[in-house]
């Protein structure tokens, strides 16, 4: 339905007489009514007729040589550009897929370089702590090497302390009851160490022997004889065994005759527990 | 329908156009085939020249410039009052015709229409940018818009060759009020705006709106009754 006010701007826009907001309210209208789209188009072609009721004159017939001029000339120019109507519409198309393809492509690269961007920011800075972190664990190996070697020669030491047999021998003496002695002995080297302290010296025609008793010896074995400085009281001596020890059980030290015995046969004057 | 008739002569008077301003006596000559098809079927034959130049042929270019160019180029020329620029006006439409053809869809229009209305607003467009817009209007729109004045092309033979829907037009538009005609008439020829149309005519703007729509309305119905 068509009420006078939109019959009315029919007919002024049938003219191209509507101007601004009146104009722009009107072809809002025209879009949603095709009846009223319908009565323009009848009204432009009445509007159209009134062509008709000009003076009348003729065209010089130089003109329709020009126009047909003209339009040969457009013609050999461009050949290929006369499509069909729905050409330009489906290149419309194309084009505006490709723009809208090369946008999204451009977005996504765009996106795709942030995120590589960032993703090498992120690797450098990865790559930056792994450094560190391996220098760190250079050090720390080396530190630890350090430690390991420091580590190792005190568990040699220790272990070799451990196969020591180390013993404390007290004095069985009535008359010397201070009389003390250590023995160490290494039984990988099949050799020890004794110190004595506060014991008398022996008398001229004596020595003091030291006896090492081994579980593997029905007899105490032989280990030399020393002698105790007269002015300390003590004696520090390097000994061995007469035979392979590898059982101890006690260290022993008797006083016997001068340049010692095969067999004890004085008296023990240290005996270690 | 398709018939000859001989050739005969048509005034005005004889169609009542005697009460006009047109003082003129024109005759038309009405030869061929086509003088007597109706709008529709001239329609339909512009129709099928458009799309034949929409593939490029030139022929059919000529043809719809016989039959389109006279009152295009009466147009034009009336509108800008002068022959050089309405002939380039009516050169510029016909190669934008040539060059569009592809793009002319009969559903929305006759080819008539089409080529008035192109005709039209490059003459509107010429004159607006005139520097002395204001005097060239003021000659360019004689008060009876030429209908009393023998123009100057159109002499002899070529005068009398005005078609049955111009005659129709012209006859249509002689039988409303006066006020409705010129105001039709600035509507169409002048390149005025609404308000300039008011203040030319001395007479409110709605006033002016209600004439050009009612002027309009019955000249559709009088040529519906004619052809």
């Amino acid at each position: 339905m068509i009420d006078d006010r939109q019959e009315e701007l029919a007919s002024l826009h049938a003219f191209g007489l509507l101007e601004g907001a009146e104009l722009e309210q009107f072809v809002a209208q025209m879009r949603g009514n095709p009846e009223l789209r319908r009565r323009v188009a009848e009204l432009r072609a009445v509007a159209a007729g009134l062509a008709h009721t000009a003076p009348d004159a003729e065209p010089p017939a130089a003109l329709k040589a020009r126009v047909l001029a003209s339009a040969a000339s457009r013609a050999a120019a461009a050949p290929l550009l006369r499509f069909p109507a729905w050409v330009p519409w489906a290149l419309a198309a194309c084009l505006a897929i490709a723009v809208a393809w090369t946008g999204r492509q451009y977005s996504d690269m765009r996106a795709a370089n942030a995120s590589l961007a960032d993703e090498k920011r992120i690797a450098e800075q990865a790559l930056a702590l792994t450094r560190a972190q391996l220098d760190e664990a250079k050090r720390l190996v080396t530190e630890s090497s350090r430690q390991v070697a420091e580590l190792s020669t005190k568990l040699k030491d220790e272990g070799d302390l451990a196969h020591f047999k180390i013993a404390t021998l007290a004095s069985m003496l009535g008359n010397s009851p201070a009389a003390v002695a250590v023995a160490v002995w290494d039984p990988s080297r099949q050799r020890g160490v004794l110190s004595v302290s506060k014991l008398p010296p022996a008398a001229s025609q004596k020595d003091y022997q030291l006896w090492v008793i081994d579980k593997q010896y029905p007899a105490p074995v032989n280990a030399g004889v020393f002698v105790v400085d007269p002015a300390t009281d003590e004696a520090h001596i390097v000994f061995k065994a007469d035979k392979p020890l590898g059982n101890i059980a006690k260290f022993a030290v008797s006083l016997e005759r001068k340049g010692g015995v095969p067999s004890r046969e004085g008296p023990v004057v240290l005996l270690s527990e | 329908m398709s018939f000859a008739l001989p050739i005969f002569q048509l005034s005005f008077a004889r169609i009542g156009l005697g009460s006009l301003p047109l003082r003129t006596r024109l005759s038309a000559r009405m030869t061929g085939p086509g003088d007597m098809d109706s709008p529709e079927d001239r329609a339909r034959v512009d129709a099928a020249l458009i799309r034949r130049m929409a593939g490029g042929d030139r022929d059919a270019l000529a043809e719809l410039y016989d039959n389109l160019s006279r009152p295009l180029y009466a147009t034009a020329r009336h509108i800008l009052n002068d022959a050089a620029e309405a002939q380039d006006v009516v050169h510029d439409v016909f190669l934008s015709l040539w060059e569009n053809a592809s793009s002319f869809d009969s559903g929305r229009g006759a080819a008539f229409s089409w080529a008035v209305t192109l005709t039209r607003n490059r003459a509107i467009d010429r004159l607006r940018t005139r520097s002395n817009r204001a005097r060239l209007l003021g000659n360019s729109i004689p008060d009876d818009l030429g209908y009393g004045e023998e123009p100057a092309e159109a002499g002899g033979s070529a005068k009398a060759e005005l078609g049955d829907r111009a005659v129709a037009v012209r006859s249509a538009l002689a039988e409303l009020p006066p006020d409705q005609q010129k105001a039709l008439e600035l509507a169409f020829f002048s390149g005025l705006t609404q308000k300039e149309i008011a203040e030319k005519l001395s007479e409110p703007i709605g006033t002016i709106k209600a004439r050009i729509r009612r002027g309009l309305l019955k000249l559709r119905d009088a040529l519906a009754n004619r052809l």
